[in-house]
């Protein structure tokens, strides 16, 4: 068993769900998903991230629309669709829920102390 | 200076350096090669594109004239290289610790350095050939310099590993850019041991089989010797048949190639096609400048020697922190590299011994197969068959199925089952516990001896000169299609016959032969062996000088074997003679005996004779024991004295034969004397006769010349006498006109 690819498989699974929390404050454009990120002390390649905007946008729980740029080509900014906030929100849920169990699993000295 | 291009990206005119495009070049490629097989991979590159082309306007504000190699190293390594995306979480935790360093350099070293990424590559910064000994240097953290030296001392060995790694293993110039160039791979989806043929088959774009063949072809002249092999011949096997190059490489290969693991690496596995035109082209780059960097190593190397000769000699006691570091360093890469070595050795052991323990238990099982046929004789009914069926199939075939599952599972890289080893150990230990079992109550069964029970047998006739001991009855159980146990010979229906007897020969005090039969046995009480003894019946018959024994002592399912046997004795009157036939001798135990009567043997060695018994030789009594009868030479000293006369005579015949030899050697060369001389007359008569030959030759010439010249004056003449004829003609015409 190796750790880091526990941690890795840890860290992917949330990844999808972190960007999309993202997109759904507001219109987005990628390189500042990954400043956002970066500041949250999540760290992601942006290689690893177009390919995923990509299928997501694929699934139509995102679109773009283009905006000029004065520094370059024209920008791709996301935004997310009804679909993709349904999507989300299952999303969600399921991780209150694991948070919760893995709170509850991780802290159980704590908790015990707090019901006496 | 560099060479700056305008480039057309995203639709912008982008001022770059001919190098820096390159890279980007290549980096975009192996964008594609990577996401080939993704649904919308277009859209992706266009957005990684862009992205980049924005990154690229935004260097271009802040005031560079131009787009430069940094700048697109650190875009790609912000942006991502395909072999990291991946494993790329991992990469985020380093990344966190140094606080994204992500200078080339550095990414470079951590390549080669971090146990996360390390991957095999040819250093180009530091390189004398192709950069495989520094590249394997790098990969195992040692010191290069100790790598060219292994690689030049077993050079012999090393010479093709060397060409292969330096074809095969990208350089560390590709790796920067995300390499584009096919790379060699372990393919671990289609392997056998370990993925190096399959993975050696990609790359020189053949069929796997093909490099595995030939993996395998120093290894067929082994398994053909496999017939002439003893059970424990090994020497044969580690030494001579065992090819070390193959297997060196391919553990070499194998501990040094990456696996393909990511869908990245499978396509470099597959990439481009590796012909004999990109063979040469990298050794052509390589070699150029060799000449300079041999030299600069020799130097290096000439430099470093010093420094471990200061280190080396107590009399140097103030070397510098430098060479002290070197040491340090290169003492530790002997450590990595005697370990190594130490590993490949100890697994090469650990095979050869399983192997061995496979063989030796698989060679004990079919033994105790063969053997079962004469196990009823030997083992009661109930628990100690049972013992015994148990000892043979779990003690002895278990182990044989457990070695050669794992050594499977090993190979086939399945994951350790702890239930399934469990259950083998403990179905071992049940075997354990059956054999011990059947050891204890046979042990048990063999405990006591019976007392002697000595009878005699009645000559019909004992006062023979010569007594010939023969073997009786029939057939033996040892055919072909059952392995040969002794002491288990004959087998019929419901008996076995054990040759389980020996035979003493000592001197008679009267003039007559004699022979007595010691039965004795073993048993599991006093009682049972006397028993047994007792029931021991043996076949003695005489006939004239022919003594028959009986093929062996019967023993029938219901007493079974407790190691029933029989001496007998034979005295044998003095000036007698004795002769025991080859078959008694090679199924029984024959002693020559006098003074012994403790029926403790002594070998095949009399007391005083130092004679070696054979059998179907003719023995004769006499006062100093039994003698040959038609002795042979070197058998003792009266032969002595017969020999040396021998040899006096062969010695005189051989100085005879040579005289006899010289002699004709000397008439053959008088004969080719003469012969020669005959033939140099001849010559010179031949000689002579051409010279006449060539007088007459110029003669007849001569006179036919002389002749000629004649005709010829003639000819003229007559020629001028037509002449004048014509004339007179023509002037006659003219008057007649």
């Amino acid at each position: 068993m190796d750790i880091q690819n526990t941690q890795s498989q840890m860290r992917k699974g949330v990844l999808e769900f972190c960007i999309l929390s993202v997109i759904r404050q507001g219109e987005v454009y990628p390189s500042d998903i990954v400043d956002k990120m970066k500041a949250a002390n999540l760290h992601i390649l942006e290689g690893t991230l177009y390919p995923l905007l990509t299928r997501l946008k694929n699934a139509e729980y995102l679109t773009y629309r283009w905006v000029e740029s004065n520094s370059g080509p024209p920008r791709k900014y996301f935004v997310m669709t009804d679909k993709g906030l349904a999507f989300y929100s299952e999303l969600e849920k399921t991780w209150k829920e694991l948070a919760d169990a893995v709170q509850a699993l991780t802290q159980p000295i704590e908790n015990h102390q707090n019901q006496l | 200076m560099k060479k700056v291009i305008n480039i057309n990206f995203q639709g912008r005119v982008v001022p770059i350096e001919e190098n820096a495009y390159d890279i980007l070049q290549k980096y975009v490629d192996s964008l594609k090669k990577y996401f080939a097989n993704e649904e919308g991979k277009d859209e992706i590159i266009n957005d990684i594109e862009s992205r980049i082309a924005e990154l690229f306007a935004e260097t271009l504000k802040k005031g560079s004239t131009c787009i430069s190699d940094d700048d697109v190293n650190n875009i790609i390594n912000s942006m991502g290289r395909p072999e990291d995306f991946d494993g790329e979480e991992e990469k985020v935790k380093t990344q966190l610790g140094t606080e994204e360093k992500t200078n080339n350099t550095n990414q470079q070293q951590a390549a080669f350095t971090s146990n996360v990424n390390r991957r095999l590559y040819r250093d180009e910064n530091n390189k004398v050939l192709g950069g495989v000994c520094s590249g394997i240097a790098n990969y195992f953290g040692i010191e290069p310099l100790i790598v060219r030296i292994i690689a030049v001392v077993i050079f012999g060995i090393f010479f093709i590993p060397y060409l292969i790694l330096w074809v095969a293993v990208p350089s560390s110039a590709t790796q920067v850019i995300g390499s584009v160039r096919k790379r060699l791979f372990r393919d671990t989806d289609d392997k056998i041991i370990a993925g190096v043929a399959s993975g050696l088959g990609h790359y020189f774009g053949v069929n796997p089989w093909i490099p595995r063949i030939l993996f395998l072809i120093p290894f067929l002249s082994f398994v053909t010797r496999w017939s002439s092999w003893g059970m424990f011949d090994f020497p044969h096997f580690v030494s001579l048949s065992f090819s070390p190059g193959a297997t060196i490489l391919y553990i070499i290969l194998w501990l040094i190639l990456p696996e393909a693991i990511t869908s990245a690496d499978k396509l470099e596995m597959r990439g481009e096609r590796v012909d004999l035109n990109s063979i040469k082209q990298t050794i052509q780059t390589d070699m150029e400048g060799f000449k300079n960097r041999a030299e600069k190593f020799g130097e290096e190397l000439k430099h470093k020697a010093e420094a471990f000769s200061k280190d080396f000699t107590p009399k140097a006691q103030q070397f510098g922190n430098e060479t002290a570091y070197v040491a340090k360093k290169a003492s530790r890469g002997f450590g990595d590299v005697i370990a190594l070595i130490a590993k490949i050795f100890a697994y090469f052991i650990l095979a050869v011994v399983l192997f061995s323990i496979v063989a030796a238990l698989f060679a004990v099982g079919v033994t105790f197969i063969g053997l079962s046929p004469a196990a009823e004789y030997i083992i009661n009914d109930g628990w100690q068959s049972v013992f015994a069926w148990g000892s043979l199939l779990l003690f002895i075939w278990v182990p044989i199925i457990g070695i050669i599952t794992w050594i499977i599972r090993r190979i086939i890289k399945a994951k350790n089952n702890n239930i399934m080893r469990y259950s083998f150990v403990a179905i071992w230990l049940v075997g354990l516990f059956c054999t011990l079992g059947l050891a204890v109550s046979l042990r048990n069964d063999f405990r006591y001896k019976s007392a002697p029970n000595e009878q005699q047998f009645a000559l019909n006739n004992p006062t023979v000169n010569k007594l010939e001991v023969h073997l009786s009855g029939g057939k033996y159980f040892t055919d072909k299609k059952t392995f040969k146990i002794e002491p288990f010979h004959f087998l019929e229906d419901d008996t076995v016959y054990v040759p389980n007897t020996r035979i003493r020969i000592v001197r008679s005090a009267n003039d007559s032969f004699q022979v007595s039969v010691l039965k004795v046995s073993n048993g599991f009480s006093k009682q049972q062996a006397n028993n047994l003894a007792e029931k021991i019946e043996y076949g003695i018959s005489q006939k004239d000088t022919i003594l028959s024994l009986y093929k062996g002592i019967p023993i029938n399912k219901d007493d079974k074997f407790r190691n029933q046997r029989i001496i007998i004795t034979i005295t044998v009157p003095l000036g007698k003679k004795i002769k025991i036939d080859e078959k008694i001798g090679w199924h029984n135990d024959v002693h020559i005996g006098f003074n012994d009567d403790n029926w403790r043997w002594r070998g095949d060695y009399s007391e005083d004779g130092e004679y070696y018994w054979e059998s179907d030789k003719e023995y004769i009594m006499t006062e100093k024991g039994l003698e040959r009868t038609n002795k042979s030479a070197f058998e003792d000293e009266d032969n002595n004295s017969d020999n040396l006369e021998k040899y006096k005579r062969s010695r005189e015949e051989l100085e005879r034969e040579i005289e006899e030899q010289q002699r004709e050697i000397e008439e053959k060369k008088r004969e080719l004397q003469r012969s020669l001389e005959d033939k140099q007359r001849e010559l010179e008569l031949k000689k002579n006769e051409l010279n006449k030959e060539i007088d007459t030759v110029t003669r007849y010439k001569y006179q036919k010349a002389v002749a000629d010249s004649k005709q010829k004056d003639k000819k003229n003449k007559c020629s001028s006498n037509d002449l004048t004829e014509l004339s007179s003609r023509v002037y006659m015409l003219q008057v007649a006109g």
